[in-house]
């Protein structure tokens, strides 16, 4: 009984995280879920209040799972190559293996639900991450700068490479996919970029 | 986190505006019910309630009589 019950809402969840990819947050109704779970809208008000309580419950659910994988394997007192690549490894395996939840969180980014979901959980996933950047430098292996300014140098590159990858096409409509080489070669070059 | 499954009671209403959800607030604290949500984004304002005491008959009942319509969301 129990098992089954979770099967549920598991695959409530990802029916969920699979429309609002498709529709939108706008368009997406209790009614259109039910239809694609090929469950009654009653089960999902069981499970659920709202629309609201239903989309920030996945969100939260999601964005801790993400940060979990995230932080696998990754310590913050290791060397700065070795956690940075940790760190690499991690992001691209999440995202790579849950696209569709990658895309949601996106989305969720630039949508009224971002604070709530965001404010809570990235926390601990912050703190980590900027012990390691503090380490880092303490050590004198990168330059004191901003987290934004790290983040962006250390990261960005790689998220733009999966987002060519997920489109299928990189500038100008050239196809593309992102093999191990491009990733690991873009990671030497951030590696180089970052390093004293 | 969840509560039991057994005590939620779920309405199909048409309870739409703010002002609707005010007045059915009053009726909702004059009975003592404390756990209840209504999803006014919904085409069906589904009206949530938690509860171990009340039966579905008796909310239909109470909302009916203050002027709205109330059927079990099946």
């Amino acid at each position: 009984m129990r098992a089954r019950d979770l099967n549920k809402v598991e695959l409530v969840k990802q029916k969920a995280m699979e429309l609002l990819v498709k529709i939108g947050f706008e368009g997406f109704t209790m009614n259109k879920l039910a239809k694609e779970c090929k469950i009654s809208v009653a089960t999902l008000y069981i499970y659920y209040k709202d629309k609201d309580d239903l989309i920030l419950q996945v969100a939260m659910e999601e964005a801790e799972r993400m940060s979990n994988v995230m932080l696998e394997d990754f310590d913050p007192e290791a060397s700065f190559e070795v956690g940075l690549k940790q760190q690499w490894k991690n992001r691209a395996k999440c995202m790579l293996e849950n696209p569709i939840t990658a895309q949601f969180l996106e989305q969720l980014r630039t949508s009224t639900y971002q604070e709530d979901v965001y404010g809570t959980i990235v926390n601990n996933f912050k703190l980590t991450l900027g012990k390691f950047m503090t380490n880092a430098i303490n050590r004198g292996e990168i330059n004191p700068m901003q987290l934004e300014v790290y983040w962006s140098v250390a990261f960005a590159p790689l998220y733009n490479l999966v987002r060519f990858h997920f489109e299928g096409r990189s500038i100008g409509g050239k196809p593309f996919i992102l093999t191990d080489e491009a990733l690991w070669g873009t990671f030497e070059l951030v590696l180089k970029a970052l390093k004293k | 986190m969840e509560p039991d499954f057994k005590h939620i009671l779920l309405f199909k209403t048409n309870i739409q505006t703010a002002e609707d959800k005010t007045l059915i607030a009053k009726v909702m604290e004059k009975n003592k019910i404390e756990q209840w949500t209504i999803d006014q984004q919904d085409v069906d304002c589904v009206l949530r309630i938690v509860s171990t005491v009340l039966k579905l008959d008796e909310v239909i009942h109470l909302v009916s009589k203050n002027g709205y319509q109330c059927e079990e969301l099946t």
